[in-house]
């Protein structure tokens, strides 16, 4: 079972241009999209990005899913996609979106291909944006001391606090729990 | 065989003594392999690895009364003679301001775990329970009339565990990032949740009167202790700063990071953590104190 939690924060900005995607159903899908890093004009609408992954993610394999939202979104689309089936995890990043793994008392950011997950590991997603105000043992020590995604996030979201009162512009992450 | 006749008993003897002597110092040197062997053994199975890669704990600290009339600090460090079969505890807990016996109390909370000592380093839960324990017994002596913080780190293997009551602070300085590890239990904290939940900024939460007022602390009932689950990875170079907020009232995490370097050892490091609290000249300075945790390489 994946328990999970999202975070999606406008700041100070107009709009909302990232974007979290998620499904649990048939596979564990997981997508950020980091529409907020291009300051002039989204190179592709969040809901362009979401409409896609709904169209192509039920039906295809991991692989090929990248290979379509690879050919379809414009070169410079920032964005991460994981699927998780049962005790694999498959990641694929492009830009400034990263997963972060809590493995052995310590944090390590998840390369493109497939790993093996076990129970009670735990992943944090988000851009460059929301992990700049964080370091990764501050993102560690969070994920120790609390037992859901929920309350890992709200401490997480209490540091970033702690340095910008969140007036940073978007911030988007989503934190998960192998169970 | 050969003729010992003709030798004079007083030779004999002294063939006897030289065959002895030899006899006594190759079983010593029996024994001494058999020990060395066995100690190395002892040593990686404590390290759970290659004992090339063991780190040690290099402990300092300070413990000032500030411009305060009393001490309200208190310091605990476990025995560091038994460091590898129980690892290195340490504490600092502060007496609540505005509440009487905080002196008392942090000194007793700390009395509490050495007597609590050795603590099951596997065990987090346990040693929470333990602290919700000593929290109990003071909320039954004094009904919320005293109270204390307090925080505690158990190195163990390269690895630590740490446990949180109240606004005290547990640093690690890695690789030139410094980071706050337990978060604090004050009001603030549950207004900023609140904010961001609501999508907005959380600057009005900064600004709240009761901001710094503690949600939390040992002699509150039902004591929430903050602590991992599974222990961090520790690395050559980290250094550990468990602390009382009298020293980040004075020196930020952010000047730390500039005076603290990995290069000096834990008695170095806590002077100068102590003179940048001094330097700072407050004109209320709370009571500061700390232990400052170097991890060095062990050469074996």
């Amino acid at each position: 079972m994946i328990e999970y939690y999202t975070f999606k924060h406008r700041g100070e900005s107009e709009s909302y241009k990232d974007e979290v995607y998620l499904t649990v159903v048939p596979s564990v899908t997981v997508a950020v999209f980091y529409g907020s890093v291009h300051h002039d004009k989204t190179i592709v609408s969040p809901e362009v990005f979401s409409g896609l992954l709904a169209e192509v993610s039920p039906d295809l394999d991991f692989n090929r899913m990248c290979s379509v939202l690879d050919e379809r979104l414009p070169g410079n689309a920032e964005y991460l996609v994981l699927r998780i089936e049962g005790k694999s995890i498959a990641c694929f990043r492009r830009g400034g979106v990263s997963a972060k793994l809590v493995i052995n008392g310590d944090l390590r950011m998840l390369p493109n291909g497939i790993f093996g997950l076990n129970d009670g590991d735990r992943l944090v997603v988000a851009t460059d944006k929301f992990f700049s105000c964080l370091t990764d043992e501050g993102i560690l020590a969070d994920a120790l001391v609390t037992d859901s995604c929920s309350e890992w996030m709200n401490l997480m979201v209490r540091r970033i606090s702690d340095v910008n009162q969140l007036k940073c512009g978007n911030l988007s992450a989503v934190t998960l729990l192998v169970k | 065989m050969p003729d010992f006749t003709l030798l004079s008993d007083q030779i004999i003897l002294l063939i006897q003594i030289a065959a002895g002597l030899f006899v006594a110092a190759f079983l010593s040197f029996i024994y001494v392999a058999l020990t060395s062997v066995m100690s190395l053994i002892h040593l990686k199975k404590i390290a759970g690895t290659d004992t090339d890669n063991l780190l040690v704990c290099d402990v300092a600290y300070f413990h000032c009364r500030g411009k305060r009339e009393n001490q309200e600090d208190s310091v605990y460090i476990s025995p560091l003679e038994d460091s590898f079969s129980n690892g290195v505890i340490a504490a600092c807990s502060d007496g609540m301001g505005g509440l009487l016996y905080g002196e008392v109390v942090s000194r007793y909370v700390v009395e509490r775990l050495g007597e609590a000592y050795p603590m099951k380093f596997d065990d987090p839960e346990g040693v929470s329970e333990e602290i919700r324990k000593i929290s109990s017994e003071v909320y039954e002596q004094y009904h919320l009339g005293a109270g204390a913080t307090l925080v505690m780190t158990h190195i163990m293997k390269n690895m630590m565990n740490f446990y949180s009551v109240g606004d005290s602070n547990i640093i690690l300085l890695r690789k030139g990032r410094v980071t706050l590890l337990n978060h604090k239990q004050n009001y603030v904290s549950l207004l900023i949740r609140k904010l961001a939940e609501g999508g907005m900024d959380t600057s009005e939460a900064y600004r709240n009167s009761r901001a710094k007022a503690l949600i939390d602390f040992v002699g509150n009932t039902e004591t929430n202790v903050i602590h991992t689950s599974k222990p961090i990875q520790l690395y050559e170079d980290d250094i550990i700063i468990v602390s009382s907020d009298g020293v980040t009232d004075a020196v930020s995490l952010n000047k730390m990071k500039s005076i603290l370097s990995p290069e000096f050892s834990a008695q170095h490091l806590a002077r100068l953590l102590k003179s940048g609290v001094k330097n700072k000249k407050l004109p209320k300075q709370d009571n500061f104190s700390a232990v400052v945790i170097k991890m060095d390489r062990s050469i074996i």
